[in-house]
């Protein structure tokens, strides 16, 4: 049932869309700075990295609606509940949209493109990353608390490969295929993505919080 | 006045035509009520002296005065208001307190309504026919209760009206510290009504003083000062329907002046009650 | 909009441990009349603690709070049926003196009602009713009601002055010392500040605050921020019926009914 008073509704749809405007932005991020990693693209991960700006500037801007919302509406229940989401979903997204700086700034630091195998891996873990906070951002948009939860069990799954794709790198590294700086790069990378992964978790639980008013931490992963 | 198109000018033409009407209906009430206040004052005024308060009512031809009437009058009016302020505050409070919804109450209310309106000669012969005719006697006592029967109603209908003014929050927050009915009655309603009820009583008084029809089947009339009572008794309004018709002037000047006193006594009654119906009660 | 992950539930009242129980209903039944009014309503107050009483207007909050103290039976159309146990005695039974039971719950209304007496005489009436007390032993009794009022320090040199002539909120408070003056253990407050200004609202939030500690307290009230601020339980009622009842905390910031929901978040349909 809508408000009676429209403008309730009205800022919490704004406040919503702000969100997951973010979401798709931070979104865009990680998967470009994975890509201007793998074609080892300087020109662009340049872009990718003063790109940042606007997310830092959109988790301002949600943050000072949220508090603006709490203190004009006095917001109780699920009313509250969305606000302070909003806030801390933003927050997780700002580090995503970091972590993808961080990416996009070591790209210019390597000596040389990364080798086909091991960009390879990068890809698939920036692939996996990029889909989890994908994922989770709709399931925010679309009030999807079943599909927070999907997200939310996979966690692990993302932990594991990255284990793997690290083994690999360091396997790599006594096989002299990059230079020992260039593999330190990757592995830095290869955690960054894995961050990711965990952040997406993150924001799942608050989906979730935000809709049902529980946490996720009280169920049992599989 | 700006000039206005079409229907604006229609309705202020109205509105003036209107206005005029009530201003013409004001005046003319105006005019009669002033006509009646003067012609009282410079008859009246004329008849008074010191005598009118020393002397009793004289034989034609002879100087003299209203004391036995005023007096008389003063007496009825005050047993009457005693009997009914008596029994019209108690019915006034059943009626409200106890009463307000009841069919009985109904009734009841009915009833002293019809009793409020009730032609004051057909009081004036009941109490004849129960107090005047079986003893033979005419009585200040037979007047004062006939002008009794005539303010119990006032007196009943104004407390209850006055009582259900009163917030029924006042009445449950005293019966909420465990206080009973009667109790808060007494302690908090009537204690907060006073006013109101100070002023059905003066109406009351207001009402019967001028009171002539009852009184000539009862009181009749005194030619002497006398306070008993039992017998019969001078009083202003038949006095001045005695005076008033008679072919002598010193008797037509007392009967003037007669009716000014008791129209001064009701318009200073009247004030009075309206004074204490004003009091503000909070700062 | 909202999705929940179980199905809502209709009704939700939380049991209290008997051990902190004051007030105890039981299935109660209301009729003005022919027409009902409260439907089976059972919920318990806690004791020392403020309980709140919420809902749209109509919903029956304000006859419940009169069954309490059978202020109804004062209207002879009026008819309770059920059990309304204090500290296990039923009030609602046949041979219960009422007016000594009104003298052990007291009630406070919406509109400030002063006597028309003194400041003193107002507080006293209430004592004078049921007990014999010295002059001494009641003006400490008077004195003692308007400081739990926080009263005192404002009237204390003009005790003798019409109850009149204070101002709204100063009369609220009177109406409370009044309240309290005969020791009663539970006080029934029915929208005690819809009349006032926030400053003197304020001030009778922060009295009641404080009486909890030795009164259980019942308070209505439509302003749901004063039942977040003062209340230690809510009830939010609905056509009659008690929807939801629990912890303030909890119905604030998760409602277990669909309906609680919407009324507090101001989804009225």
């Amino acid at each position: 049932m809508d408000h009676t008073l429209k403008a309730v509704d009205d800022d919490l749809d704004l406040l919503s869309h702000s969100v997951a405007a973010m979401g798709d932005l931070a979104v865009a991020q990680v998967r470009a700075a994975v890509d201007v990693l793998v074609r080892h693209d300087l020109t662009t991960a340049d872009k990718v990295v003063r790109a940042d700006n606007a997310i830092d500037i959109q988790d301002a801007e949600i943050e000072k609606n949220a508090v603006r919302f709490i203190a004009l509406r006095q917001p109780v229940a699920d009313d509250l509940r969305r606000p302070i989401a909003a806030m801390k979903i933003a927050m997780q997204l700002e580090r995503c949209g970091d972590l993808a700086k961080n990416i996009a700034k070591r790209v210019p630091r390597l000596d040389a493109a990364p080798s086909e195998a091991h960009a390879g891996l990068i890809a698939e873990l920036g692939r996996m990353a990029a889909e989890r906070l994908a994922a989770v951002v709709n399931a925010y948009r679309n009030d999807d608390s079943q599909g927070a939860y999907t997200v939310w069990l996979k966690d692990t799954e993302l932990d594991e490969r990255h284990e793997g794709v690290v083994r690999e790198i360091v396997a790599g590294m006594a096989a002299k295929s990059e230079t020992a700086g260039d593999s330190i790069h990757l592995i830095f990378i290869a955690k960054n993505l894995e961050r990711i992964g965990d952040h997406a978790t993150n924001i799942a639980e608050l989906v979730h919080y935000q809709l049902t008013g529980q946490d996720l931490s009280d169920r049992p992963k599989l | 006045m700006t000039t206005a198109t079409g229907p604006r000018l229609s309705r202020r033409i109205n509105e003036l035509v209107f206005l005029a009407f009530c201003w013409t209906a004001t005046v003319i009430a105006i005019l009669f009520l002033t006509a009646i206040l003067w012609s009282l004052l410079s008859q009246g005024v004329g008849g008074l002296d010191l005598n009118i308060f020393t002397k009793s009512t004289p034989a034609p031809g002879s100087e003299g005065g209203l004391i036995n009437a005023i007096l008389g009058s003063l007496m009825m009016c005050v047993v009457a208001m005693i009997g009914a302020v008596f029994v019209g505050i108690l019915a006034g409070t059943w009626l409200s307190e106890y009463a307000r919804d009841s069919h009985y109450g109904k009734v009841i209310r009915f009833l002293n309504d019809v009793l409020l309106s009730a032609p004051s000669i057909l009081v004036g012969l009941f109490v004849y026919e129960i107090l005047v005719a079986p003893v033979k006697g005419f009585s200040g006592l037979a007047g004062a209760v006939a002008l009794g029967l005539l303010a119990a109603p006032v007196i009943t209908r104004t407390t209850e009206d006055v009582l259900r003014l009163q917030p029924t929050a006042l009445r449950e927050a005293s019966v909420a510290l465990g206080a009973p009915v009667w109790r808060t009655i007494l302690a908090v309603i009537w204690k907060s009504a006073r006013g109101g009820m100070l002023t059905g009583a003066l109406l009351a008084f207001a009402r019967i003083s001028g009171e002539t029809a009852p009184l000539l089947f009862t009181a009749l009339n005194n030619q002497f000062l006398s306070f008993d009572l039992t017998k019969p008794t001078a009083n202003l309004p038949v006095v001045i329907f005695n005076f008033a018709l008679s072919a002598y002037d010193d008797w037509r000047r007392l009967a003037w002046a007669g009716a000014l006193l008791i129209a001064a006594t009701v318009l200073t009654v009247t004030v009075v009650a309206r004074i204490l119906a004003r009091e503000p009660r909070r700062s | 909009m909202n999705v929940q992950v179980e199905t809502p539930q209709e009704t939700a009242v939380l049991a209290l441990p008997p051990e902190i129980v004051k007030l105890a209903i039981k299935d109660l039944n209301f009729f003005y009349g022919q027409k009902q009014s409260l439907f089976d309503v059972s919920v318990s107050f806690a004791a020392n603690a403020v309980t709140a009483l919420i809902g749209p207007s109509g919903c029956g909050k304000s006859t419940l709070l009169r069954t309490l103290n059978r202020i109804y039976s004062l209207y002879p159309g009026q008819k309770a049926t059920g059990q309304v146990l204090l500290d296990g005695e039923d009030v609602l039974g046949p041979r219960v003196n009422v007016a000594a039971l009104r003298a052990r719950i007291g009630m406070v209304f919406q509109k400030p009602t002063p006597f028309p007496m003194s400041i003193f005489d107002n507080v006293a009436y209430g004592v004078r009713l049921y007990e014999k007390l010295g002059k001494a032993d009641l003006a400490n009794r008077v004195e003692d009601s308007l400081r739990r009022a926080a009263l005192w320090d404002e009237v204390k040199d003009k005790l003798r002055e019409s109850g009149l002539s204070l101002s709204g909120g100063q009369q609220q408070r009177l109406c409370v010392a009044r309240g309290i003056a005969v020791k009663p253990e539970v006080l029934l407050l029915d929208e005690p500040a819809s009349a006032l200004d926030p400053i003197s609202t304020a001030r009778l939030e922060e009295t009641i605050a404080e009486l909890k500690r030795d009164y259980t307290i019942v308070i209505v009230t439509h302003n749901m921020g004063q039942a977040a601020r003062l209340s230690d339980h809510t009830g939010f009622m609905y056509l009659g019926k008690l929807v939801e009842f629990g912890e303030t905390e909890q119905l604030f910031t998760n409602p277990v009914t669909t309906r609680a929901r919407d009324y507090i978040t101001g989804r009225f349909g």
